[in-house]
């Protein structure tokens, strides 16, 4: 069994995520991708049609399984009986990595099933790294966080968003997926530059990139919202190009559409257009 | 408790109630960012709603659905980290809101206990052959305190609305049916293979089933049969044992019946 302390090799592959919609084309076909990214939490069941379904899968194909609810930023905790599920599912599948997202969603009373924004402070960054260690040391592995889209800062942030992942990477030895819609999202949204989130961030340390699309902001809404309900725009393949060139290792890409899910051939030009993408950066480099 | 925490619970807080008052320090700006979270909690769950009582909200048409949904949003904010728990006790809130069509809670009941059947373990039925080997040697004692295992997350519910008919209907946009029942009838709702199916039985599979599912022996569901006569009749025993043979025997046939003695 992997210890957390054990490296994450890099892996240059292009993938999707499995979506219900999709299941009988990767069941009866040769989907030309090199690994799928599930949601964790819709496989953290006991039996039934879609854990068969996924282990069918699995048989093909890597799988990365990334989670949306263990809230690594909540000030009370993990939440035991959620890691141990976890453990169970990523023991059955045996995934390429776990990740989840920097963020928190709950408190010990509800749960909001939201991505919710973390005030950048270092109480924030104290509690996410104590979080991150229970969690490597639960699952025996390490893992992959991923920066969030956000809609709001918080007036006693303390540090750039790129600083506070750089300085959680560097202290639990934990491995990064660079959103970069979120990236966009969130750097229009809060006024900063993308750029200078890419050259701030620990690139030797991440090992996957989400690609998605979002709801642009409106005249009634200055916002934009991170939605995956639509093709990558043009801005963010600019910023993907960017990374690529940047990054010192090679990493995962995957195209990740969660409503408005189009059929596999439309997913697969995407992910046609970042190989392209991705190679033109490998021959320049 | 730390200042994080604090600012954890005043967020979700306001994030679940907009009467709530925004958090220490916030702005305009927060308080935007804030309303596209509020918007963003309120689709996850009336989509988790919408996904899990698909036929409920056919039935009762999308607006007196979408109220019901916000209504019980409202009254039970999720606490689970799966936002399938989301619909937990939506039932409850069908019977409260459509007090006048009780039909509603039992098709929202029976939505959510083939939602928890989908996700159950696996497990192999044991079929009438199964069943007759191991009982071949029984004698009346064996018999007497024979437990069984039912499978997991099978459930039942006395209904008083034909609910066969109405599943149907809905799923066919067909006309609906006349939905009453002249007397209760058991919903039994189970897997089959890896489907979720339910049946309308005879009311008394109900106490039946929840006696074995609680530990009851054969002879104590036999017992139960009987009543409340400290005194029957051979004959009363008789019927009692043909009964709970007959409960069995559908049990065995559908395949709800996992194992012997367990």
């Amino acid at each position: 069994m992997p210890a957390p302390s054990d490296p994450i090799a890099p892996f240059g592959g292009f993938g999707l995520g499995l979506r219900r919609t999709h299941y009988d084309d990767f069941l009866l076909g040769d989907v030309p991708v090199d690994f799928v990214e599930v949601i964790s939490e819709n496989y953290m069941i006991e039996g039934g049609r879609q854990l068969r379904i996924l282990e069918q899968v699995r048989e093909k194909l890597p799988v990365i399984i990334h989670g949306v609810s263990m809230s690594i930023g909540s000030a009370g905790g993990l939440d035991h009986d959620y890691l141990a599920k976890l453990k169970r599912l990523e023991q059955r599948i045996e995934p390429l990595w776990v990740s989840d997202h920097l963020c928190w969603t709950r408190t010990s009373a509800h749960n909001s099933h939201d991505l919710l924004p973390l005030p950048l402070t270092r109480e924030a960054l104290d509690t996410v790294c104590a979080n991150i260690d229970h969690a490597q040391e639960a699952l025996g592995r390490a893992m992959l966080f991923e920066n969030p889209s956000s809609y709001l800062t918080f007036p006693e942030d303390e540090m750039a968003e790129w600083e506070f992942l750089s300085e959680m990477a560097r202290r639990t030895g934990c491995y990064l997926l660079l959103d970069v819609n979120n990236i966009y999202v969130s750097a229009k949204n809060h006024g900063f530059s993308a750029r200078d989130y890419l050259t701030g961030m620990p690139l030797d340390r991440v090992r996957q990139i989400h690609l998605a699309g979002h709801d642009p902001a409106t005249a009634e809404r200055d916002i934009i919202i991170d939605t995956h309900d639509r093709p990558v725009i043009d801005p963010v393949w600019d910023l993907y190009a960017q990374a690529m060139a940047m990054l010192p290792q090679p990493v995962a890409t995957m195209i990740e559409r969660d409503e408005n899910i189009p059929p596999l051939p439309e997913l697969l030009a995407e992910l046609d257009r970042a190989r392209g993408i991705a190679g033109s950066a490998l021959v320049a480099a | 408790m730390t200042s994080l925490a604090e600012r954890q619970g005043a967020f979700l807080r306001a994030l679940l109630d907009d009467e709530a008052p925004l958090p220490a320090g916030w702005g305009n700006s927060q308080a935007a960012g804030l309303a596209v979270y509020r918007g963003n909690y309120r689709s996850a769950i009336m989509g988790a709603l919408a996904e899990t009582f698909e036929r409920t909200a056919l039935h009762v048409g999308e607006r007196a659905f979408t109220q019901a949904a916000i209504n019980h949003a409202i009254a039970n904010p999720p606490v689970g980290w799966t936002i399938d728990e989301a619909g937990q006790g939506f039932d409850r809130t069908c019977a409260a809101l459509f007090a006048d069509r009780p039909e509603v809670a039992e098709l929202a009941w029976l939505e959510w206990a083939m939602l928890e059947l989908a996700t159950a373990p696996d497990c192999e039925p044991l079929t009438p052959q199964d069943f007759a080997d191991a009982v071949a040697d029984f004698g009346d004692e064996d018999w007497g305190e024979m437990r069984l295992a039912l499978q997991p997350r099978a459930t039942t519910r006395l209904v008083d609305h034909d609910l066969e008919a109405l599943w149907r209907a809905l799923g066919n946009g067909g006309e609906q049916p006349d939905l009453g029942l002249s007397q209760s009838q058991c919903c039994l709702v189970w897997r089959e293979g890896e489907r979720p199916t339910f049946t309308l039985v005879e009311a008394d599979h109900a106490a039946a089933f929840a006696a074995v599912q609680g530990g009851a022996s054969y002879g104590e569901l036999i017992a139960m049969l009987i009543g409340d006569d400290p005194d029957p009749s051979e004959g009363a025993i008789r019927n009692a044992a043909m009964r709970a043979g007959a409960i069995l025997g559908r049990w065995l046939n559908e395949g709800i019946v996992v194992a012997i003695n367990p």
